[in-house]
């Protein structure tokens, strides 16, 4: 239990933040350590999107301290990116052009290779060419991700990143994304107000309370690894998923 | 203008996600060729009409010369006579226009290329930054207020009667579209980019370069096309005084010997260079901006 990997890759102590008199988050505290997925469920307008913002460094906290990998957080960074709802690849590029632009604006060796083996991961070979309008929701997301996976972050943010996709398609996307995950070290945040979505795909939960938003619960998840639809049903899942949707609505 | 050109190598073994913009064959509208048929429908019917009333005498010469009229005198100013032997102070109509376009068209474009590199940095630079906004915009915004005709009398002062005055009115024509809309459409940019932008490494200072521009092109294209017919515009008030050459000063020449038919056939290149100009211009920048086309 003392490996690099059981350091935790992101870690936030006591973040307060307000909008003029408006307070969003309240105290809240939590890590992440790599290969972990971490889920922050909670109510709609609670100050997940917030959160999240505020450890991808793109604001700061008005009290607390970020660190990640033992180094303070002070603004965005390709070591912490963030991928949100509405997807944001740059509509005038190419989707090779947007999967290369990350290993480019870093000066890495081999962005087309990244950008080969990025294209595979994320089926959209056969889309290389198009531009980011030719593309449906589910193709835009899935490229969005790989996008800041190009630079291999050891944190990734995410905001309710499959929360406009449809139904059917968000299953898939959130196998795809499971799938994904299994062959890297990445530490995750995954913020949502979807309950089965964080049980699905989170290996711990923290539970949110209504504006402002401070912690009500950190627990593991236990359900087993290598989850996929058939999860769904697992009745160890549906009774989890039952309890954890009352306290949701209790808080 | 943009339909036609999409993924060539789509579907194929992708699950059920479809790409959003498949061919959309539906909504192309019209093909090129019957748009430009229709556009032309209004002007021939307008022409005809017009040639009508003269023939019926229901339209006097002295208010409107005849179409026949004015197409004679087109074929003069283009092809008639000698421009070579020209009478100092004389300003010629027969042939004029191997002299009057090369000086109109220098002019616009000399001063149209100066607008564009002082009007882009500045209007980036006050779409991008807060203080240059604070310090420059209620200059810009009370300048641009001033009628080009109010422009003239100072620049007679300040350039004399030459090039300079001319120039000078295209440029402050062509100068604040192009700001505005600069300025306006650096402003919009999705913040979203940005952020997308520095995390993924984009360093700050190319940020302007990498995010701002290209997402900005299309509102910063339609500046430089508003920019390039306004200066085109502006210029007849430089060609009022104290010019020999330019359509301008042709037209003015015409106008004070009464021969409508000349300052008609300079409406006509009036109107068919700044067609034209915008067009040329709408191919240069087109593969800058197809991206964002519906």
């Amino acid at each position: 239990m003392n490996g690099v990997a059981d350091r935790p890759a992101l870690v936030a102590v006591d973040l307060a933040k307000s909008y003029g008199a408006v307070h969003v988050l309240q105290r809240i505290s939590l890590e992440v350590i790599a290969g972990d997925l971490l889920a922050v469920l909670g109510p709609s307008g609670c100050g997940k999107s917030t959160l999240l913002r505020v450890l991808a460094g793109l604001e700061p906290p008005d009290h607390g301290r970020i660190e990640e990998l033992g180094r303070p957080v002070t603004g965005p960074s390709p070591e912490r990116p963030m991928v949100v709802q509405a997807a944001t690849l740059f509509p005038w590029l190419s989707l090779r052009a947007n999967l290369e632009w990350g290993p480019r604006a870093r000066g890495r060796p081999d962005p087309e290779a990244v950008a080969d083996e990025l294209l595979q991961a994320t089926g959209l070979a056969g889309f290389a060419d198009a531009l980011p309008r030719q593309l449906s929701g589910g193709m835009r997301q899935r490229a969005a991700i790989a996008q800041v996976l190009a630079n291999e972050p050891p944190v990734l943010l995410l905001d309710e990143p499959f929360g406009a996709l449809d139904a059917q398609t968000r299953l898939r996307m959130q196998e795809w994304f499971l799938d994904l995950l299994a062959r890297r070290p990445t530490a995750v945040i995954l913020v949502t107000h979807d309950v089965e979505e964080a049980l699905l795909l989170g290996h711990r939960l923290v539970l949110l309370s209504h504006r402002p938003a401070r912690v009500v619960e950190q627990r593991d998840i236990p359900l087993p690894p290598n989850r996929n639809r058939a999860t769904l049903a697992d009745p160890a899942f549906v009774s989890l998923k039952a309890q954890i949707l009352g306290q949701v609505l209790e808080t | 203008m943009g339909l036609d050109q999409d993924v060539g190598a789509a579907g194929g073994g992708l699950d059920d996600l479809l790409p959003a913009a498949a061919p959309r064959a539906g909504s192309a509208g019209p093909s090129r060729a019957v748009r430009l048929a229709v556009g032309a429908v209004v002007p021939a019917a307008l022409v005809v009409a017009w040639w009508a009333a003269s023939r019926t005498g229901v339209l006097s010469p002295r208010l409107l010369p005849t179409p026949g009229k004015v197409l004679d005198s087109s074929r003069e100013f283009l092809f008639g006579g000698t421009g070579g032997s020209r009478v100092p102070g004389v300003i010629p109509f027969k042939g004029g226009a191997a002299i009057h376009l090369p000086a109109s068209l220098s002019r616009w474009l000399v001063a149209y290329g100066l607008a564009v590199v002082v009007g882009l940095p500045l209007g980036l630079g006050l779409g991008l930054s807060r203080w240059a906004a604070a310090a420059l915009d209620p200059l810009v915004q009370a300048f641009r207020s001033v009628p080009i005709t109010a422009w003239l009398p100072i620049a007679l002062v300040w350039f004399g009667f030459g090039e300079g005055a001319a120039r000078y009115l295209v440029f402050i024509g062509a100068f604040y579209p192009i700001v505005i809309a600069t300025t306006d459409a650096a402003d919009r940019v999705p913040h979203q980019l940005v952020d997308t932008a520095r995390m993924l490494g984009t360093p700050r200072w190319a940020l302007a370069r990498r995010v701002y521009v290209p997402a900005a092109m299309p509102g910063i294209v339609t500046g430089l096309r508003l920019g390039l017919t306004l200066g085109w515009t502006s210029l007849i008030v430089g060609e009022i005084t104290g010019q020999d050459t330019g359509l301008g000063a042709m037209m003015f020449a015409a106008r004070e010997v009464s021969q409508l038919d000349q300052i008609i056939v300079g409406m006509i290149a009036f109107a068919v260079i700044g067609l034209l100009g915008d067009l040329v211009l709408r191919a240069i920048t087109r593969p800058v901006v197809a991206w964002a086309d519906r």
